[in-house]
């Protein structure tokens, strides 16, 4: 009896495994290819046969998972299936319709020229990107309400083939109602990144999404080279000018650590950012004291925070009058350099472009260097 | 007569006492008419819930008359103004104080807050006042203790020197003997005796005690149903006051004794 | 007359204390300066311009503006804990620190909702000022008149709290529509800060500061008086509703003052009467009013030195600091002493 019940269990097992014919399971990848990425530590892809695989390993501080998509052409992805539990999501390219949370995704999607893809976004006002204004003047961009607090219904009737989101820890209720709906979210971790040009090639993070990595690659091929020209054009600076950068809040004073980005800009552009052998994670946060007694007498002073005038400097807190630079007028902030709706530039076309910004830091640094070019995003406070 | 009126410190005119609301006016008693004398230990008596404190603080300006007069040295009480009245009475109350904290004499120098200036400076003469009613309530030993560290024996004696250095004609005390023994309760009436005799003060009391009340009041004010009498203990036995007083049923009052008695 | 003379002693001793934690406040710092030239900074012959600056017009100021806060708020907690016979009364039980919140949350966070007109006043460097001090007073008003028609003294704290409740509503819903920098601006000013005074704010803030000290001291007999309850303290003849009013009139001026320069601190004005009552075990206010005033403005001092975590480059928020170091002083006295002094 007992062998019979076996036999009969083998039969059943073999047979169960016989159903799956005619659909190709996730082979063992072949003819695999990594694109390549130099500097971005966020994302990677691995190419195969007829899919990719893109992985977002960093999309928040302290962030411990992983995620894996992957990015199927149409025309695949009507043949194959895959194991829904494997993947985070399935994301089908070209995709048509996109919902992006970031100012920052905007100019990706320009450069390639898809925006005419985009339905959606959370606070449309901060958008300053020409074309993407008019669309939204047109009303073909949803407002879906605030990144952190997203209305579900409006992004569920949009129904996009993938929403791009980001976020502090991962924890968005509206996203996670949205991936159980089946939208795709992939978390966009450009923003984590620790240099300027890793930040900027997250457009090959768009490219895949709607197959122009091509197209991709050479924009951002460009704008790396830019980028390294102008360093090497400051290297050859005969000063190194003291920086300053923030500004209080209350009693303490933030400013980018020396591993930060904006320290990675200031010390392309050959300057001596006075905090450049700080490290850690976010911003310094120091006492007036201590601000004051280093960088009194320091030559520039950058990004002096969200103030727009001098006027507004000086009446949030008197003790700035007392800073050298302050006395000089050799303030600049990009805050004043806004679209029509008041999103501040250097915070969306800045992050794609840091070519650009690298310029504008050498222009005030050191304007012999650069005699005709003109800042973009910073300009003297006023 | 003038002479006796020079004497009376309190009187009533045709008083009534009650409650009166936006809707009803409920009275508790009416037509009371007695007058109160310098140097007179008055004791008020009734059955619960007759009116004793109803009486008590229509007569001390906390709550409205519903009808008739009531006049300190000849002038009615709403035409004197909450310090000057501050002057001519002051109150002993049953009320527990909440800050035990103050030493005993802190506490009866709070009486003289009506006399002293903007931010409550004892003068020497107010120290003086305070001192002399401490001697007459025999609290001098217990001057510097905190108020906390006394029986309540000793409390209610220092209540009593408070009023005392409030320095008035007239000091109404509501059931001072309510949580005290046998043994205190005589002394404190007897206390209160010996100073309106001492002080030439008229000192009226509310209380329970009609037995010791008779013994040591020169007038007792009697509240029952039908009316208020206001005479000497004596002629109130004699007009058979007390006898209605209560329900018949459990005590009885004896003439000769003073006292009532349960019936056996 | 042997307990005055000890008090005198006692009084004596705080303000020689008072004196040397305000030296010691200024000597410590982020920024390590040398006695000798702490002194100098003070005289204006400092050599070191910097260094004088940071004397001169950052930690006297800060120093100053300690002071002011400790003493007012301790003064205002006394006078709410006898008004409402209540130890775990303090200053802002009227609502005032609802109120100031409200109304800084309108200017920072409001300006989305409410428009260009805001945005233009928020350049204003009393926007935030003018806004606190408007809204603690637009509550409190609302406070006084429900008093003026209420008998019940107990009932006027109720009232309080209800309109924190409310304005804390307004508040949650205006954070909900703003951005993050405005989020960040409005937690900021909740935290407090002592150090953000300059000389011209100080000096307004001075002259309402006197103004309420003088009310609370024209309290003082009323506040005694009230210590054997409300009705022996009318049949002394004092005037309740008057005395009510200046305690609350006081109490305002200070907390709401305190509240609009400085941000809300808490702990401090439910700490300090306490810690006097136990030391000076007394219930007269006529000692506890300078005592207060003298213990609230030495422990607003060390609280101040210790948030600027000397010689590093960070500095704490100073509520943080106030409720760590009040709390367990007061649990201790209680502890020792076993018997409740109020």
């Amino acid at each position: 009896m007992k062998y019979k019940i076996l036999i009969l269990s083998l039969f059943i097992v073999v047979f169960s495994c016989k159903k799956d014919t005619g659909i190709t399971r996730e082979l063992p990848p072949i003819n695999t290819k990594k694109s390549n990425i130099a500097y971005a530590e966020g994302f990677k892809v691995t190419k195969n046969s007829n899919f990719s695989v893109l992985e977002i390993s960093n999309p928040w501080p302290d962030s411990e998972q992983t995620f894996k998509y992957v990015i199927i052409n149409k025309i695949e992805a009507a043949k194959t299936t895959f194991m829904r539990d494997e993947y985070d999501g399935i994301i089908v390219i070209p995709v048509e319709k996109i919902v992006v949370t970031s100012t920052t995704h905007i100019p990706a999607l320009e450069l390639l020229n898809v925006e005419n893809t985009l339905v959606g976004f959370p606070g449309s006002d901060y958008i300053s990107s020409e074309k993407t204004r008019q669309r939204i003047d047109k009303g073909l961009v949803r407002e879906l309400g605030k990144n952190e607090g997203i209305n579900t219904e409006v992004l569920l009737e949009l129904n996009p083939d993938v929403v791009v989101g980001f976020g502090i820890d991962g924890k968005s209720k509206s996203l996670n109602t949205i991936k159980k709906a089946n939208i795709p979210v992939i978390y966009n971790g450009d923003w984590i990144e620790k240099s300027p040009l890793a930040k900027a090639e997250w457009i090959k993070f768009f490219g895949l999404l709607f197959e122009k990595e091509q197209q991709a690659d050479s924009i951002f091929n460009h704008i790396e080279k830019n980028y390294l020209e102008a360093k090497k054009l400051a290297s050859k600076a005969t000063s190194k000018p003291t920086v300053l950068s923030g500004a209080m809040h209350k009693d303490v004073w933030y400013l980018p650590n020396g591993e930060s980005p904006e320290a990675q800009f200031l010390k392309d552009a050959n300057t001596n950012y006075l905090w450049s052998d700080t490290s850690g994670k976010g911003s310094l946060s120091l006492s007036f004291e201590t601000v004051f007694e280093k960088a009194k007498n320091a030559d520039l002073w950058l990004s002096p925070s969200y103030y727009t005038s001098m006027e507004a400097l000086e009446k949030a807190n008197s003790h700035y009058t007392k800073f050298d630079a302050f006395k000089n007028k050799n303030i600049f902030s990009f805050s004043a350099t806004t679209g029509e709706t008041g999103g501040v530039l250097y915070y969306e076309i800045g992050v794609a472009r840091p070519d650009l910004v690298l310029k504008d830091i050498i222009k005030i640094c050191h304007p012999e260097l650069l005699e005709d070019y003109e800042t973009f995003f910073f300009k003297p406070l006023e | 007569m003038s002479e006796q009126n020079q004497n009376i410190v309190l009187e009533t005119k045709e008083l009534t006492i009650g409650y009166s609301s936006k809707k009803e006016e409920s009275i508790i008693a009416s037509n009371i008419n007695f007058d109160l004398h310098k140097g007179e230990l008055i004791g008020l008596v009734g059955a619960n819930g007759i009116g004793k404190s109803t009486l008590l603080r229509t007569l001390t300006k906390v709550q409205p008359a519903l009808n008739g007069e009531v006049l300190i040295h000849s002038k009615p009480i709403e035409s004197y103004n909450a310090i000057d009245l501050a002057k001519e009475l002051s109150l002993v109350l049953t009320e527990v104080v909440a800050a035990k904290n103050l030493t005993v004499f802190e506490l009866v120098a709070l009486g003289r807050q009506p006399y002293t200036n903007w931010v409550g400076t004892l003068s020497n003469n107010d120290i003086t006042i305070i001192n002399i009613a401490l001697t007459q309530t025999n609290l001098t030993d217990l001057k510097h203790k905190k108020c906390f560290e006394l029986s309540d024996g000793q409390l209610q004696k220092v209540m009593i020197a408070r009023a005392l250095a409030q320095d008035t004609a007239l000091i109404i005390l509501d059931e001072p003997t309510t949580h005290l023994d046998m043994y205190h309760k005589a002394y404190v009436l007897k206390l209160l005796q010996k100073l309106a005799k001492e002080t030439n003060k008229t000192i009226l009391f509310s209380s329970h005690e009609i037995d010791l009340a008779i013994q040591l009041c020169d007038k007792m004010i009697v509240m029952s149903n039908d009316n208020i009498v206001s005479d000497t203990p004596k002629n109130l036995i004699k007009q058979g006051a007390f006898n209605d007083l209560f329900p018949k049923d459990l005590i009885v009052f004896d003439e000769n004794t003073g006292a009532f008695r349960v019936k056996k | 007359m042997v307990k005055v003379k000890s008090y005198k002693l006692s009084f004596i001793a705080l303000i020689l204390l008072l004196i040397v934690f305000f030296f010691v406040n200024i000597s410590l710092g982020s920024v390590s300066i040398p006695i000798k030239e702490i002194l100098n900074s003070l005289l204006g012959a400092s050599t070191n311009e910097s260094w004088q600056y940071i004397i001169q017009d950052y930690r006297l100021p800060k120093a100053i503006t300690a002071i002011l806060v400790g003493s007012g708020l301790g003064i205002s907690g006394l006078l709410m804990q006898t008004l409402f016979k209540n130890p775990l009364a303090g200053p802002f039980v009227l609502g005032i620190t609802s109120g100031a919140s409200l109304g800084v949350a309108v200017v920072i966070m409001g300006s989305s909702l409410f428009g260009g007109v805001l945005a233009s006043f928020l350049i204003s460097e009393w926007s935030i000022v003018i806004a606190a001090s408007l809204g603690s007073f637009l509550v409190l008003l609302s406070v006084l008149i429900v008093s003026s028609k209420v008998r019940d003294t107990m009932a006027i704290l109720i009232i309080g709290l209800m309109f924190g409740s409310i304005t804390s509503a307004v508040v949650s819903v205006l954070s909900y529509f703003s951005s993050a920098e405005e989020l960040q601006q409005y937690i900021f000013w909740g935290f407090g800060s002592l150090g953000d005074l300059q000389w011209k704010e100080l000096k307004v803030f001075s002259i309402i500061y006197i103004i309420g000290i003088l009310f609370s001291i024209l309290s003082i007999k009323g506040l005694n008086t009230l210590l054997l309850g409300e009705n022996y303290a009318k049949s002394l003849g004092l005037n309740i509703k008057q005395s009510r009013l200046i305690i609350i009139f006081a109490t305002s001026l200070l907390a709401g003052t305190i509240t609009a320069f400085a941000g809300p601190i808490a702990f401090i004005g439910l700490a300090v009467p306490h810690l006097t009552r136990q030391i000076f075990n007394t219930s007269n206010h006529k000692i506890l009013l300078p005592a207060v005033f003298l213990f609230g403005a030495i422990l607003m001092l060390i609280c101040d030195s210790i948030a600027q975590l000397p010689n590093t480059d960070y500095t704490l928020p100073i509520n943080a600091i106030t409720s760590l170091i009040g709390a367990p002083v007061v649990v201790w006295l209680l502890v020792r002493k076993r018997k409740m002094v109020f």
